[in-house]
C-alpha cells in the first residue's frame, strides 16, 4: 500500500541504524562521568595526638617546629611571627635544609577553622610530610 | 545548484529526537544527583591549594561538622556525647586504616574542630584527613599530589 509511493528499498533509504542519538546520550555521560570523578575528595592529612601519651611533652626534642596561629591573623613559626602574605616564603627558608618534614599546628582559641587550614596548606607547599595537631588545651591549665 | 535535490521527501525540519534524548538523560541525571548532594549535611569545607587527593571509598568515614557546629556522622545528624562511642565502634583496634574524613565549616572555630578532633582520637583514629577544595586555577606544589591526579587511572 503505502510502498508504492516510496519505490521500496531502492531509492536513497538506508536500512543502516542510525547511530547518532545513542552518541549523543553516550558523549552526554562520558562528559557527567568526567566531571564527577574529579570531585574525589581532597585533603590535608593530619596526624592526631596520641590520647594516652606514655612520656610527658616535656622532654621533647627542642628542634620540633611548631607553626602557631595567631588571633588576628598572623602566624608564628616556634618564636617568629610572620605574617599571611609571608608565610609561605618562611616556611620554605626554614623546611629546605630540614632533613625531617614535620610540622606541629596549635591554633589560637579565637581563629577560625579556614586560617589553621590555611597554615597546613602552605606548610605543605614548602615541603613538610607529616603535619601533626597539638591536643586541645585541658580545662584549667 | 544544489536546489534541485529540495524537491523530494527530503524534509527540512531538524530532526530533534536527539536532543530530546539528551536533555532526557540530563534531566534524570540531575533528578538522581540533586537531592543526594543536598542530603541533610551542608558546609563549605575551607579552600587550599596543596592538597592531597583521596579516591572516595565505601568504606571512608566522613565526619561533617556545619556552620552551627553540629556534628554530622557519615550524613546523619549525631551529638557530640555520641561522637567519641560512635568512632570507638567503628575505629576498632583490628581495622587496618584509621583515617577519619573531617569536613567542617571554613568560619569554624578552630577550637570546635580541635574538639571533634580530641574526641575522634580517643576513639581511635589515628589520621584526620582535613577535607578542603582546590582553589580554582592552582596546582599542588608538591610533586606526588601532582603525580596521583594524572596517573590515577594507572
Amino acid at each position: 500500500m503505502g510502498m508504492s509511493s516510496e519505490g521500496g528499498a531502492g531509492g536513497g533509504h538506508s536500512n543502516e541504524i542510525n547511530v547518532t542519538p545513542m552518541i549523543d546520550v553516550l558523549l552526554v555521560l562520558l562528559i557527567i562521568f568526567m566531571m564527577i570523578i574529579p570531585l574525589s575528595r581532597k585533603t590535608i592529612d593530619t596526624q592526631l595526638p596520641d590520647p594516652n601519651p606514655q612520656v610527658q611533652s616535656a622532654n621533647d626534642p627542642s628542634n620540633q617546629i611548631v607553626l602557631s596561629v595567631l588571633a588576628d591573623g598572623k602566624y608564628k613559626i616556634n618564636a617568629d611571627e610572620v605574617d599571611r602574605a609571608g608565610l609561605a616564603e618562611k616556611l620554605h627558608s626554614v623546611y629546605d635544609q630540614r632533613p625531617d618534614k614535620i610540622i606541629f599546628v596549635k591554633g589560637d582559641s579565637t581563629v577560625t577553622y579556614g586560617d589553621v587550614v590555611f597554615g597546613m596548606d602552605q606548610a605543605r607547599g614548602a615541603g613538610v610530610k607529616v603535619i601533626g595537631i597539638t591536643p586541645a588545651p585541658k580545662d584549667g591549665q | 545548484m544544489g536546489m534541485a535535490a529540495s524537491q523530494g521527501s527530503v524534509s527540512s525540519n531538524p530532526n530533534v529526537t536527539p536532543m530530546i534524548d539528551v536533555m532526557l538523560v540530563l534531566l534524570i541525571i540531575f533528578m538522581i544527583t540533586i537531592p543526594q548532594l543536598n542530603a541533610g549535611f551542608q558546609a563549605t569545607p575551607p579552600q587550599g591549594q596543596n592538597l592531597k587527593p583521596h579516591p572516595e571509598e565505601d568504606s571512608d568515614q566522613v565526619l561533617g561538622i556545619d556552620a552551627d557546629g553540629n556534628y554530622w556522622f557519615n550524613k546523619a545528624l549525631i551529638r557530640q556525647e555520641d561522637l567519641e562511642q560512635l568512632t570507638k565502634n567503628i575505629f576498632t583496634p583490628d581495622r587496618e586504616d584509621k583515617i577519619l574524613y573531617v569536613k567542617a565549616h571554613k568560619d569554624l572555630s578552630y577550637d570546635k574542630v580541635l574538639k571533634a578532633l580530641d574526641l575522634v582520637a580517643k576513639g581511635g583514629v589515628s589520621v584526620a584527613a582535613l577535607i578542603s577544595e582546590q582553589t580554582p586555577g592552582t596546582e599542588s606544589l608538591v610533586e606526588s599530589d601532582r603525580l596521583f591526579e594524572s596517573g590515577g587511572g594507572n
